[in-house]
């Protein structure tokens, strides 16, 4: 497998949210991306449009040397389409696979500092998913974070379930310029609800996340060797199911207790009955 | 593809419609080289039933351990593979996509054709794998957690629907009368096991749709009738005899399931009639089908129980018979929760 040096071809996707996104860096360009919002579902369009874009890169699928997939948190449904895809790809063809977390797919997509990026993401019933990101050209020591071309990308806070509502009205309280990022940006705020005067919203053509962006975060991981395991490898949930929740409120004297796992068993066909 | 190569072909199966993630490899159409399945069942138990959210997160999680094992224990490689046969309903939805996007990235990756399969042909072909020497046509009674149905299996791509159920699956009930008994999930073996210590005639329940020639199901007015029973004995005061209600309500389905099975094959002259889905598992079924079956001089076959669960074997039987006739999906295949059985049906 080349190294990072030679770059090569990363293939990058991203179905967290109704943007359906895959790209491919080939050694130091970005050879191709298509980027969707149309009415077919991640299901139908994410493999044929993979299969499109190493055609456009001029790439085969045997030269690739990384998979890189958004993460989540966003749509559960969506990501475990990518997931799948990316994580039997990586299975079939040997690939390292990387994980990116898509609230920083969202904030690189803003490479600028002094500004606040929010970024906002559908958790459903009025909630949002909510990290704050910073961009600065400086990285202090031991600071979590991502390096992209000299800029440094760092977290301000782990990402957090809240409500939309307060959540964009905090923002007021930022005392600083804010830059609103998200699938909830598009769905819930723009037109709907009224902004604090620092707080503004991406527009379209920067608001949803997309794979060029997942890939460059990818290369970041994959150079540091943090390929993630594609046996065990699943989406950044956030929240647990609602099943989950609901049965630990009514059983509160089980928490803690050992969840029961799933159960391996082999058939064979020499046992049939007549 | 030659003929000899395409009758040693190895497909890989793939299956995750409901609470098993499985994966198996067949030699040509009938040889089980691994079938491999991780269920779900006890992750389930403590909510009652199968939760799609929770099966979702499981199968995500399974999806490639199922498929390296199936590799490890058919002792081939992955590049030896030469089709993907997957499930694409019915099921959940959220679970079949799991497997279908899997599958289709596999296929991409490998270079070879991809076969969509209908999980309820799936469970009739799991006969085939049973009785490597089993061929159309036969009558299938397909009995499953979801679906009730009588299909005449005339060729391996030509079917024909006689009848199925018009609310209620057979299994459904089980579950749902097992549920409201204190019986935990899942509620059918429970039944099964229960009704052997009770009087089949204890309690008459009503019986649907027996006239001749009919060959759809209902059971909701039975489902209904032993709900309203455990009802009015509580509102009695009486201890409910469980063995005596279980009993006499597996006997009212069976004598119905079994009643049309025998007269279909019949009908349509068929010697043989075979068992298929997770239904299929209940021995009070079994014994009785096997029975009448005999006395009519009709040859009868079931799976063993770990072919008649869902599982990936069966579902490359069934895409290896797809693959044989040229029928192949593309890239766009997508999950069907509610696909049926239809006259024919093929994937496409």
């Amino acid at each position: 497998m080349s190294s990072m040096a030679e770059a090569s071809g990363l293939l990058a996707l991203d179905t967290a949210t109704q943007v359906s996104s895959v790209a491919v860096i080939s050694g130091r360009k970005l050879a191709a991306e298509l980027t969707v919002q149309g009415r077919l579902t991640h299901s139908e369009t994410l493999v044929p449009h993979i299969r499109q874009v190493l055609q456009m890169a001029g790439l085969k699928k045997e030269q690739l040397t990384g998979i890189a997939v958004s993460q989540g948190p966003g749509s559960f449904t969506g990501l475990r389409i990518g997931l799948a895809a990316a994580k039997a790809m990586a299975y079939a063809l040997g690939l390292p696979l990387v994980g990116v977390p898509t609230p920083a797919v969202l904030a690189c997509q803003c490479p600028v500092p002094g500004l606040r990026l929010v970024t906002l993401l559908d958790a459903q019933k009025g909630n949002v998913y909510v990290q704050s990101f910073r961009w600065a050209r400086t990285q202090e020591q031991g600071e979590e974070g991502w390096s992209v071309e000299g800029l440094h990308l760092h977290p301000l806070h782990e990402v957090q379930v809240a409500p939309l509502k307060e959540t964009v009205k905090a923002c007021g309280a930022a005392g600083e310029p804010v830059l609103l990022l998200g699938d909830v940006v598009q769905k819930k705020i723009v037109g709907r609800l009224e902004l604090p005067d620092n707080v503004s919203c991406a527009p379209r053509h920067l608001v949803m996340p997309r794979a060029a962006c997942v890939a460059q975060l990818g290369l970041s991981l994959l150079a540091a060797g943090r390929a993630a395991n594609v046996m065990d490898f699943e989406p950044l949930y956030v929240r647990r199911s609602e099943a989950e929740v609901l049965w630990e409120k009514r059983h509160p004297e089980q928490i803690g207790i050992e969840e029961p796992d799933c159960v391996l068993k082999s058939g064979g066909g020499e046992d049939g009955h007549e | 593809m030659d003929k000899q190569a395409n009758e040693e072909i190895l497909t890989l199966g793939i299956e995750s419609s409901c609470d098993e993630t499985s994966a198996a490899v067949l030699r040509g159409g009938r040889e089980i080289l691994a079938d491999v399945i991780s269920t779900q069942i006890p992750v389930h138990q403590r909510f009652g039933g199968v939760v799609p959210e929770i099966a979702s997160r499981k199968h995500i999680v399974n999806i490639m351990p199922v498929v390296d094992e199936a590799l490890r224990v058919a002792g081939v490689k992955l590049q030896d593979i030469g089709q993907v046969a997957v499930t694409y309903g019915p099921g959940l939805v959220g679970a079949l996509l799991v497997g279908v996007s899997a599958a289709k990235a596999l296929a991409f990756s490998l270079d070879v054709p991809l076969i969509g399969v209908n999980h309820l042909e799936g469970h009739i072909f799991a006969n085939f794998l049973a009785d490597k020497a089993l061929e159309p046509p036969f009558m299938a009674l397909v009995v499953s957690g979801g679906h009730t149905s009588l299909v005449d299996v005339r060729g391996y791509n030509e079917f024909r629907l006689l009848g199925q159920t018009r609310d209620d699956a057979a299994g459904e009930a089980f579950d749902k009368i097992a549920r409201v008994m204190g019986l935990p999930y899942p509620g059918g073996p429970r039944i099964d096991a229960l009704a052997k210590e009770g009087d089949p005639l204890a309690i008459d329940f009503p019986r649907a749709l027996d006239e001749k020639g009919n060959y759809e199901f209902s059971f909701s007015g039975l489902k209904s009738a032993v709900l309203n029973y455990i009802n009015s004995e509580k509102m009695k005061g009486r201890e409910l005899r469980h063995a005596d209600i279980a009993a006499s309500f597996q006997h009212a389905v069976i004598e119905v399931l079994v009643h049309k099975a025998c007269e279909a094959a019949a009908e349509a002259g068929r010697d043989t009639l075979v068992l298929a889905g997770g239904v299929a598992a209940n021995s009070g079924l079994e014994a009785r089908l096997r029975r009448e079956a005999a006395a009519r001089g009709l040859r009868f076959m079931f799976p063993s129980p770990v072919l008649c669960t869902d599982n990936a074997a069966m579902i490359a039987c069934r895409g290896y018979y797809q693959g044989a006739a040229g029928k192949f999906s593309d890239l766009c295949l997508n999950a069907v929760p509610g696909l049926g059985l239809t006259d024919s049906s093929l994937a496409h």
